[in-house]
């Protein structure tokens, strides 16, 4: 590891400085090296005083999302040799920031929360468990599997204009997954969550910027599935207003 | 349980964008081709649009599609936009923003089918 | 619990200059400013055509206007562009499932470029059968 490269952080510590400002540190590199080990560098060796959240360094538990160059990344699946001499990196976009690279995730946990993602079914001859269980074919599982790869990191909301211009707006992640369950066979909750959908906040906030899809490091689609909701809310409105 | 406010409004509004979109990447290139470049460019002869007979088209059925499909859908799309353009440029307000959009979009429809319809019936 | 003190990042008006992705995208949104002129010249068009033929013959000299014919032309690159970025768009959002395979996307995309060319050769064969 002879090379170096010269990375800029955005610190944000409240009780020093009102304003982030920008830091400097000179982290060695080699093919190998992500952003991550590069905040685990500074943060061992350079700076113990740098905040930033990671867990399994494997593109899974979606803690690890910073903005790089301007661009939602996840840590630990971009590299630094994929950069030139700026890498400047900061706390994911339309978030607030609570410390360093840590950002206050709050509203996108209310956001999946409001659209209950997880199975619903509350009819009578639903399998009770033990060897009792659902059935699917692979044909039932193809509909929704893409939706299901979410690892809730959040890039999606931070590369999200109408987000970032309303944090009202449900979100490319919340309505995926809306979208994920309500393609799955063995769910019948749809009616619960088409009526967040259908808000004003809900599918019709977005603009099919299709940023979400270009970031999201486990190839979902947001943007598709939202589009996709756009119908079923349509549908579901028409429905409501028929029933009166 | 939270109390949700259903957008009444927006299928419709959507739908028309939708069906706009499909007509402004489909019929209106052909439509530009005619009638704003080779029409005037006189590539095509001017007798094929000499008025006698274009009339009877124009203010005809098939005056009626292309009202439909060249003018009133595409002016749904474009005002559909442009009223979200709006909100993304953080300009004005968007109730308001809603009101003059779809205004003009219903207006420039009535304006082309109206005036076909008229000479229809 | 009280949340600790927090950052909040404002968005500026000019945010969609910040990446090429965003731009791109103000690009699409902007296809539609042309069409709305167009959508004018042929509402202005029909018009002419039910006031007669002197109205007619007016029509057609404001449509060879050289600024006319620039700006339609314009018109038809943004019509062009707005298909580029519609089409691909179709197969996500209604994807066409056989059994657990999707339709590709490409021949979809083809599809619906092939079903643009049939309309306009169709229309300018016409008018050209016409003359």
């Amino acid at each position: 590891m002879s090379q170096t490269k010269s990375i800029r952080v955005q610190r944000y510590l409240p009780e020093q400085e009102p304003e982030p400002f920008w830091q400097n540190y000179e982290v060695p590199f080699d093919e190998s090296t992500s952003i991550l080990d590069a905040l685990n560098y500074i943060k061992d060796e350079l700076d113990n005083t740098l905040s930033y959240r990671w867990s399994c360094r494997m593109a899974i538990c979606g803690s690890c999302g910073v903005m790089v160059n301007g661009i939602p990344k996840l840590g630990c699946k971009t590299f630094l040799r994929e950069y030139g001499t700026r890498v400047d990196i900061s706390a994911l976009a339309h978030f607030p920031v609570e410390r360093d690279l840590v950002v206050d995730m709050d509203i996108f946990m209310e956001h999946l929360e409001a659209v209950k993602p997880y199975i619903i079914d509350k009819s009578k001859g639903r399998p009770t468990g033990e060897s009792d269980t659902y059935r699917q074919t692979p044909a039932q599982m193809a509909r929704y599997h893409q939706f299901s790869n979410c690892i809730n990191c959040g890039l999606c909301y931070a590369a999200c204009p109408q987000f970032g211009l309303n944090n009202q707006f449900l979100g490319p992640a919340a309505i995926t997954l809306a979208q994920r369950y309500n393609l799955d066979n063995r769910d019948k909750g749809k009616r619960e969550r088409m009526a967040a959908l259908s808000e004003h906040d809900g599918v019709w906030s977005c603009t099919f910027v299709g940023f979400c899809s270009t970031v999201c490091p486990k190839h979902v689609d947001p943007a598709a599935a939202v589009n996709q909701g756009k119908i079923e809310a349509a549908k579901y409105t028409l429905i409501n207003l028929l029933n009166g | 349980m939270m109390k949700h406010h259903i957008a009444k409004d927006e299928p419709l509004w959507w739908a028309l964008f939708s069906a706009g979109g499909i007509c402004f990447a489909m019929l209106v290139p052909a439509a530009i081709l005619v009638f704003g470049l080779l029409m005037p460019m006189g590539i095509i002869p001017a007798s094929a649009f000499d008025y006698e007979s274009l009339r009877g088209l124009g203010l005809g059925w098939p005056g009626l599609i292309f009202a439909g499909g060249v003018i009133a859908l595409p002016a749904f799309h474009a005002l559909h936009r442009i009223r979200h353009s709006c909100a993304d440029l953080m300009l004005g307000k968007e109730s308001v923003n809603k009101v003059w959009a779809y205004g003009l979009a219903s207006l420039m429809s009535l304006m082309a089918v109206g005036v076909v319809l008229v000479n229809l019936f | 619990m009280q949340k600790p003190a927090s950052y909040r990042p404002s968005m500026s008006r000019r945010w969609w200059l910040q990446h090429q992705h965003f731009v791109l995208y103000m690009l699409r949104e902007a296809t539609v400013v042309p069409l709305v002129f167009f959508a004018g010249c042929m509402i202005a068009g029909l018009w002419a055509l039910n006031s007669g033929a002197e109205a007619w013959v007016s029509w057609q000299a404001f449509m060879a206007n050289p600024l006319v014919i620039l700006i339609n032309l314009l018109t038809l690159a943004a019509s062009l562009f707005h298909a580029a970025t519609f089409f691909p768009l179709m197969p996500r959002v209604m994807p066409i499932r056989i059994g657990a395979k999707t339709l590709p996307v490409n021949a979809i995309v083809g599809g619906m470029w092939a079903v643009v060319a049939i309309i306009a050769i169709a229309l300018v064969a016409y008018f050209i059968w016409r003359a």
